[in-house]
């Protein structure tokens, strides 16, 4: 019998070990927040309903809500409509964008859920889920609010429903904007 | 007092264990059976002092004994009486203890019910046995012990994880574990082989019974998990491909490889090393699975505690056993060369090869989407997931081909089918799925999946309908009695092989389940006032208020949903948004209406304060059937298990 079954056994066991090792020393729930206050990484992607190439370039200067989302995930479909509401509240501000960012999904999918659940801005397709891991999300729904300068100020793993949705409007996007809200309602 | 004698006897079964391996090997020295006698009394007397030991902490919680550190962990004085037992297996220390239980009493059953008939093997059954009960006894003592005092004495306790206190999580865990723990006996036999050499099929027959039990422990434990799940945690889904759940799903993949390729080496002798391998990988993945739960290295909704010192031990422990079973398997690995070797790729034999391809790369898909956080974590220090669209996606076509050769395996030759034999098989069943599918597609079903199932599924009880009618109707001739007395003798005279295929038919039964209900899913989620009212398939729902409720400890926001079908009132949907009084934990309580074809499920994840609430509803379409067919699996399982045994078992 050949040894090669045998060695790579071996070796698939020690590097097995190995990983689960190293994985101890990791906090499952610490999620790296290195990104606050550093530049938004950039991106370039196609828009999930047009197919158009959407990069974060061209919104230089804007403050940009970024939400991760993904039409299996059901935290999405609870926060949707606060999203959208979030995104009423501020759409006549020439300085805000919100970009939703389809993560991990399969295109008609992701266009069927937003046909079914409603879409009033852009959504960029991650492909490769590169973008999800330049920006460390680990679930979805994860939100970050990017200001002027290009850097990362705010990031909210989970739903955006609630108190997060008053904290997300009054106190990182209005002042970013030195807007009022003009309402503050939820749902 | 009595939780120091539950946990003076575990210190004492921890010293019995060291006995047990220490007797086991003097056995195999001195050949003086009364060695392996003794080591069969320390077994017998660590089962009746790990009961001991669990009989006093489910004492401690009974009367709610903040004073011992555990209890005042996972229970408080308003938690329900039901789950104040169920409470015991509810943290990691008790339910390391439970796993540790199950074992005892596992391994007692099998050296006084083996004993007579694997004399020569049972001082090796004696020590694998004593030294995994001793790696987690250690572990319970030294490290998690549920048996610690805590001074000062809380007034309270904080509580059992809310979404824990459920009827379902109270057997989830127990019936995972006797799965798990059920593998470790046919485990201990193989090694048993290897390290005595006697690698013949005995240690294979002698376990079959053993490996189908913990089979069928391991699957009702996972869809009890799934309906938990279901109504529970509010998914209106019973599966997520969370890391928790995929590590109950790998041993279950590879130990279903192993209970059919057991079948090879005992009619053709073949796979040898491959079903110790099999084995192996089962139990190991069952340790793995407790280590991943355990050891917090991945993150999950299974919120447990992490500490890496546990889990470095729990890790050292994993390593060795494992290390050990494969070292002995390479070692051995020489003598296990099959005399046999394969015939034609149409034949038995090669379906069960393919079978166990299947099911190995499922496991293997498993795995690696598992811990592709952790490989990217360790590489990149970048936290990511991994959805459940990779899973679906490999695993939907890796399904349908196991269902297959489900339809094709039972009924073709060993060593060398002939084309005649195959066409007279199987031409019914592959027109009838074909029929079924033009069926379906002109009733409206286009899914893909759904039509390839259909095909699968349909060929599938097909083959398994057409076998048995025509042995029924022979049995009836020979008889001179009725279809239905024929076939009850057919199933009688071949109890092993039709209670498989009742297995099969109520596998076949969950993945109409799975297919309907996940394909059809009707989804929707809206926000609503009192008086407000949304329309999903062919029910309205109409909120008609929201009101507080409280249960002994809890407080919940109830929304009474009036469930309307055309213009008549059909029932009243009451889900809740609970908060826990003792964690503050938030809750979300489905209330599910069943139909004759599905359920109508409705969640209220979201109360703001201005009293708008977020209602979600779901149709699922013949979702019973998942737990239907986990219950006609069971039930195949047990009518093979009780079976008559025969003079050449």
């Amino acid at each position: 019998m050949s040894k090669g079954w045998q060695l790579t056994l071996i070796l698939c066991l020690l590097g097995l070990f190995a990983l689960f090792y190293q994985g101890l020393w990791g906090d499952p729930r610490h999620i790296p927040t290195v990104l606050i206050e550093t530049d938004a990484p950039n991106f370039e992607g196609p828009d999930v309903e047009t197919g158009q190439t959407i990069s974060l370039e061209q919104f230089k200067g804007k403050v940009v809500l970024l939400n991760f989302w993904a039409s299996w995930c059901y935290e999405c479909k609870v926060e949707h409509e606060s999203i959208l509401q979030l995104h009423q509240l501020f759409k006549d501000n020439p300085e805000f964008v919100m970009l939703g960012v389809n993560y991990q999904d399969e295109l008609p999918d992701a266009q069927k859920y937003l046909k079914e659940y409603g879409s009033t801005f852009s959504h960029v397709r991650d492909l490769k889920g590169q973008l999800a891991i330049d920006y460390g999300v680990y679930g979805v729904p994860e939100t970050f609010v990017i200001d002027q300068q290009g850097k990362i100020r705010h990031k909210w793993v989970g739903p955006i429903t609630g108190e997060v949705y008053t904290n997300i409007t009054q106190k990182v996007i209005a002042p970013l904007l030195k807007a009022q809200p003009t309402t503050t309602t939820t749902s | 007092m009595i939780i120091e004698i539950g946990h003076f006897s575990t210190i004492v079964a921890l010293v019995l264990s060291v006995f047990g391996m220490a007797s086991a090997a003097l056995a195999l020295k001195t050949r003086n059976p009364d060695w392996a006698r003794s080591g069969r009394m320390a077994i017998t007397l660590i089962f009746v002092l790990l009961g001991v030991g669990m009989l006093s902490l489910v004492y401690a919680f009974i009367i709610r004994d903040f004073s011992v550190l555990y209890v005042a962990n996972n229970s408080n004085s308003k938690l329900p009486f039901f789950y104040t037992v169920a409470a015991v297996w509810g943290g990691h220390e008790g339910s390391l203890l439970l796993w540790v239980f199950i074992l005892s009493v596992f391994s007692t059953l099998a050296v006084w019910l083996h004993w007579r008939t694997q004399p020569t093997i049972m001082p090796y059954l004696i020590a694998v046995e004593s030294a995994i009960i001793f790696g987690f006894l250690c572990l319970i003592v030294f490290l998690s012990s549920p048996f610690e005092r805590l001074l000062p004495v809380p007034l309270d306790g904080k509580d059992l994880n809310p979404l824990l206190q459920d009827p379902a999580m109270v057997m989830h865990p127990p019936m995972l574990y006797m799965g798990y723990v059920g593998f470790s006996i046919p485990f201990s036999f193989a090694m048993a082989a290897l390290f005595s050499g006697r690698l013949g099929e005995e240690w294979i027959k002698v376990t079959q019974r053993w490996s189908m039990f913990a089979w069928m422990c391991l699957t009702t434990g996972i869809l009890l998990g799934g309906y938990w799940a279901y109504y529970e945690l509010g998914w209106g889904g019973y599966w997520g491909w969370d890391p928790v759940e995929n590590a109950s799903f790998m041993p279950w993949l590879v130990g279903t490889a192993y209970l059919h390729s057991v079948l090879v080496q005992e009619k053709r002798k073949m796979f040898k090393v491959w079903n110790l391998f099999l084995i192996i990988v089962t139990f190991s993945l069952s340790l793995i699975g407790t280590f991943l739960v355990r050891s917090g290295v991945l993150t999950s909704v299974h919120s447990f505690a992490t500490d890496p010192e546990r889990g470095l031990y729990i890790l050292i422990f994993v390593g060795t056993v494992i290390g050990i079973a494969f070292g002995a398997l390479i070692l051995r690995s020489n003598k296990l060369k099959s005399q046999v070797e394969m015939d034609s790729l149409v034949s038995r034999e090669s379906i069960f090869l393919f079978n166990n391809l299947f099911f190995l790369v499922a496991a293997a898909t498993v795995f690696l989407g598992t811990l592709y956080p952790l490989i990217l974590e360790t590489l990149q220090d970048a936290k990511v997931t991994v959805g459940p669209p990779y899973y679906n996606a490999v695993f939907m076509p890796i399904a349908l081909g196991l269902l297959f050769l489900m339809g094709i395996g039972p009924y073709i030759p060993w060593r060398k089918a002939s084309v005649a034999s195959l066409k007279k098989s199987f031409s019914t069943p592959l027109l009838a799925g074909a029929v079924i599918v033009v069926l379906l597609f002109v009733t409206g079903i286009h899914n893909l999946y759904a039509l390839a199932g259909g095909y699968v599924v349909t060929f599938a009880g097909m083959a398994i309908v057409l076998d048995f009618g025509k042995i029924s109707q022979l049995y009836a001739q020979r008889n001179g009695s009725n279809i239905f007395q024929g076939g009850l003798a057919a199933f009688t005279a071949n109890q092993r092989r039709y209670a498989s295929m009742l297995t099969h038919i109520g596998v076949l039964v969950l993945v109409v389940g799975i297919i309907a209900s996940t394909v059809y899913q009707t989804e929707k989620v809206v926000s609503m006032r009192v008086g407000d009212e949304f329309a999903i398939g062919d029910y309205r729902m109409k909120l008609a208020k929201i009101h507080e409720v409280a249960g002994g400890n809890w407080n919940a926001q109830e929304g009474v949903f009036q469930v309307f079908k055309g213009e008549d009132l059909i029932t009243e949907l009451r889900p809740q948004k609970r908060i826990y009084s003792a964690t503050q934990t938030p809750t979300t309580e489905s209330a599910i209406y069943a139909t004759k074809m599905g359920h109508v499920f409705l969640t209220m994840p979201e109360v703001s304060e201005d009293g708008v609430a977020v209602a979600r509803g779901v149709l699922n379409p013949l979702v019973l059937w998942v737990w239907g067919g986990g219950v006609i699996m069971g039930l195949g399982v047990i009518l093979n298990i009780l079976r008559p045994r025969k003079k050449e078992e």
